[in-house]
C-alpha cells in the first residue's frame, strides 16, 4: 500500500496548504476577491479532511501495526498524522460553524495563526513520512535545532499527558459556558 | 469577556503544547541494571582507521578519543580473608572503573555475503549475554553442543547460518554443517585488541566468529589466574623480579599506574600463589596471566607501543596477510577487496556497551571506502589520510528482531537493501535505545496521541463555544 499512500498524500497537503494560503488572504484582506476565496473555503477543508482520512487509513495498511508501533519514525509518522488531521477538522468546523463572522476583529488574526500551525503540522508530518520511505529532507535537522531528535520517538511523561487532558477539559467547559451565553454581535 | 476567553483559551492550548515539547522524551528511559539496561551519556563517537600492506604483512591503525585509558581489568583483591573479584563483565562501566579499553575489527572476504550489507549486527542473535532477556547459564549450559560441547554458559555472538531457525540460539546446525560451513569460509576474522589483557606484551587477540565467538588455535595472549578449587589466584608477582607480591588497591581505585608502571601479571614476573604469606587488606593480583601465545591465535601482534596520548588511543596492529589458517583467518590478497567492520570498548565498559560501525569495504589496491596502501619496507609511513569512521551504541537490536514484524525494515532485509541505505549511525543509535524501552515507549506514545487528540478536540469545543456566529 506505499505507493498508494504516496500518491494519495498529495490530495490532502495540497488542499490543506492551499486552504492555508486562502485563510491567510481572507485574514489580511476584505476585498472582494478575498471574499470570494472565502467562499471556497469550507469546500476546500471538507475534500482536503476527506482526503486526508482516505491517506490516513490507506497509511495504516502500508506496514503492519506491529512493525509502525515499534518504529521510532513510525510512531511519530502516526502522531503526527493523527494530530494534523484532528486540527484540520477543528478548522473545518470553526470556519463552518462561525461563519463569516470569524474573519471580524481580533479572531481573523487567531485564524491566521491557526492556519500556519496547520500547515507546521502537515509540513513535520510529511517530512517524517519521507523519511519513512528514505527521502530526507533538512526539515528534521531544524527540528532537531529546537530541540526534537526525529529519530527519537515524540512521547510525553505522565505528568505532562495529565496536564493536557485538564486542559482539554478546561477548554471544553470554556467552550459550553460560551454556547450559554447570547453570541457576539 | 468572550475575547478574554478567546485568548485564555489560545495561551491554554499554546502553553500545554509549549509544555509538550519542553517534557517529551522524559521519563522513560532511566538505567536499569537489573535488566541489564545502562544507556551509556553518549551515543556516538569517532574512530579513525588507515590501512597498509607490503605483500607479505597486514597493517591497521586506529585512533580515538578517550578521556582517560582504562587499562586494568580483572582483578582479585585481599578483602575480609578472602580473595575477592573486581572487574568482571557488568551492565555498563564497571563501578571501579577496572575494566580494559578495545578496539576490535571484523574482518570478511566475501564469504558472508549478510555482512557487507549489515555489519555486526548479523552476528546478534537470540536472547545474547546482557540482552534483557539472556539466555540462562543453566539452559546453555544443558544444551548438548554450546553447553556440555564447548563448555559455554551464555550465548555469545554467531553467524544467522549456525542455527536452523534465527529465532532460536539452540538450534544449532549439526556438526558435519558447522565444519562445511567453516571451511567455505563462512566465519568472520575478529581481530581483538585489549588495553590489559596483551597490550602490555604488545600482543593482540586472534578470534573469530561462526556458531559462537571463539579464540583462533593455538594459545592466546592471556589466560585465567585463577583456581577456583582454592578461590586465590595461582599466580602472584615474584618479589624477586617485581619487588612485590601484590597491587595496591587504592593505586588502582586512583588510577595512579600509568604505562610505565606494573599494573599486569606476566609469566616472566610471576610465582606461584604463595597461600601462607601474611596478605593484608588491599593486596591485589591481576586474575589474568599475560603470556606469549602460539599458533593462529597470537598471529596479530602490536606495532611499536600502543599508547593514550593527548586523549587520544593509538594502536598499530599488525598481521602476516597469510597465516596459513584459512580456517581462522580471513587471508589478504593483493587487489582484493574485503568488509571490514569495527568496535570501541571504552570509559570501562565490556561486553555490548561498545561502539560499532556500519560495515565499510577495504580495498588492497582496488577501489573501495578505505583503501590499504601499498608500500615496500617492513613499516608502513601512515602518510595516507585517516578514514573517518562513526561509531554508535547499538542498544538491544538483534538479528532475529531486524527480521521479524517488528522491523519496518524486515521485507528490505530480505531484497538485500543494505543497512546504510536506509539508516545513519545516529539513527541507529537512537533506535536502538529506544528498542531497549520498546513496551514502555509504545504505551506512552499512545498517551501522547491520545492526549493530544483530546487536548484538540477540546480546543475545538472552545473555538466554536466563542466564535458561534450571530443568532446561532
Amino acid at each position: 500500500m506505499g505507493p498508494y499512500h504516496s500518491v494519495l498524500i498529495h490530495f490532502p497537503i495540497a488542499l490543506l496548504m492551499t486552504a492555508t494560503l486562502a485563510i491567510l488572504v481572507r485574514a489580511v484582506s476584505d476585498a472582494p476577491l478575498a471574499r470570494a476565496i472565502d467562499r471556497a473555503l469550507v469546500p476546500l477543508l471538507a475534500i482536503g479532511v476527506l482526503a486526508g482520512f482516505v491517506a490516513f487509513a490507506v497509511g495504516l495498511m502500508v506496514w503492519p501495526w506491529e512493525a509502525i508501533s515499534s518504529t521510532p519514525l513510525g510512531r511519530n509518522h502516526v502522531l503526527l498524522a493523527s494530530w494534523t488531521l484532528s486540527y484540520w477538522i477543528l478548522m473545518l468546523a470553526l470556519r463552518w460553524s462561525a461563519g463569516e463572522a470569524i474573519w471580524q476583529g481580533v479572531t481573523r488574526w487567531v485564524m491566521a495563526g491557526l492556519a500556519l500551525l496547520g500547515s507546521a503540522l502537515l509540513g513535520i508530518t510529511g517530512t517524517l513520512g519521507g523519511h519513512l520511505v528514505g527521502n530526507y529532507t533538512e526539515l528534521s535537522a531544524v527540528l532537531r535545532l529546537l530541540g526534537w531528535e526525529v529519530y527519537t520517538t515524540y512521547y510525553v511523561p505522565d505528568y505532562t499527558v495529565l496536564a493536557i487532558v485538564v486542559a482539554a477539559i478546561i477548554l471544553a467547559a470554556i467552550g459550553l459556558w460560551g454556547r450559554r451565553q447570547p453570541a457576539a454581535a | 469577556m468572550r475575547k478574554s476567553l478567546l485568548y485564555l483559551s489560545v495561551v491554554v492550548f499554546l502553553g500545554v503544547l509549549g509544555l509538550s515539547w519542553l517534557t517529551h522524551g522524559t521519563g522513560v528511559i532511566k538505567n536499569d541494571i537489573a535488566r541489564n539496561i545502562y544507556i551509556p551519556s553518549e551515543l556516538t563517537m569517532p574512530l579513525q582507521v588507515k590501512a597498509a600492506y607490503n605483500g607479505r604483512d597486514m597493517f591497521f591503525r586506529y585512533r580515538w578519543p578517550t578521556k582517560q585509558p582504562s587499562i586494568y581489568h580483572d582483578m582479585v583483591k585481599f578483602e575480609g580473608g578472602k580473595w575477592v573479584r573486581y572487574g568482571a563483565s557488568v551492565a555498563g562501566p564497571q563501578p571501579q572503573g577496572i575494566y580494559e579499553d578495545r578496539v576490535t575489527m571484523f574482518v570478511d572476504d566475501g564469504s558472508v555475503p549478510e555482512f557487507a550489507r549489515y555489519g555486526g549486527y548479523i552476528t546478534v542473535g537470540d536472547r545474547m549475554r546482557f540482552f534483557t532477556n539472556e539466555a540462562k547459564p543453566d539452559e546453555v549450559r544443558a544444551h548438548p553442543y554450546l553447553g556440555k560441547k564447548k563448555k559455554q554458559a551464555e550465548v555469545w555472538k554467531y553467524l544467522p547460518a549456525t542455527r536452523r531457525d534465527i529465532n532460536d540460539w539452540a538450534s544449532i546446525v549439526p556438526e558435519e554443517e558447522l565444519a562445511a560451513l567453516r571451511k567455505s569460509g563462512y566465519f568472520l576474522d575478529l581481530w581483538h585488541w585489549r588495553a590489559h589483557r596483551a597490550n602490555p606484551i604488545d600482543a593482540s587477540d586472534d578470534q573469530f566468529v561462526s556458531e559462537f565467538r571463539y579464540g583462533d588455535t593455538g594459545k592466546g595472549p592471556f589466560s585465567a589466574n585463577w583456581d577456583g578449587e582454592k578461590k586465590q589466584p595461582k599466580f602472584m608477582f615474584d618479589p624477586q623480579k617485581s619487588g612485590r607480591r601484590a597491587l595496591n588497591w587504592d593505586d588502582l581505585i586512583q588510577r595512579k599506574l600509568g604505562f610505565d608502571d606494573v599494573y599486569y601479571l606476566t609469566e616472566q614476573m610471576s610465582a606461584p600463589f604463595d597461600a601462607t604469606y601474611a596478605w593484608k587488606e588491599g593486596d591485589t593480583i591481576p586474575r589474568r596471566l599475560l603470556q606469549i601465545g602460539q599458533g593462529s591465535r597470537f598471529d596479530i601482534s602490536v606495532v611499536g607501543k600502543a599508547r593514550w596520548k593527548d586523549g587520544y588511543w593509538d594502536v598499530i596492529l599488525k598481521r602476516a596477510m597469510d597465516t596459513g589458517s584459512p580456517l581462522d583467518d580471513k587471508i589478504m590478497i593483493d587487489k582484493r577487496v574485503y568488509n571490514v567492520a569495527f568496535a570501541v570498548h571504552t570509559n570501562a565498559s565490556g561486553s555490548r556497551w561498545h561502539y560499532v560501525s556500519l560495515p565499510k569495504t577495504l580495498g588492497l589496491g582496488r577501489d573501495a571506502e578505505m583503501q590499504a596502501v601499498r608500500f615496500d619496507g617492513d613499516e608502513p609511513k601512515w602518510d595516507q589520510p585517516w578514514t573517518d569512521v562513526t561509531l554508535f551504541y547499538p542498544g538491544q537490536v538483534s538479528w532475529p528482531m531486524l527480521n521479524s514484524r517488528q522491523h519496518a525494515g524486515a521485507d528490505k532485509i530480505k531484497e538485500g537493501v543494505p543497512v546504510r541505505a536506509r539508516h545513519s549511525e545516529v539513527q541507529l543509535a537512537n533506535y536502538g535505545v529506544e528498542v531497549e524501552f520498546a513496551e514502555e515507549i509504545r504505551r506512552q506514545w499512545l498517551y501522547t496521541l491520545l492526549a493530544g487528540v483530546l487536548l484538540i478536540l477540546g480546543f475545538g469545543v472552545a473555538l466554536i463555544g466563542l466564535l458561534r456566529r450571530k443568532g446561532a
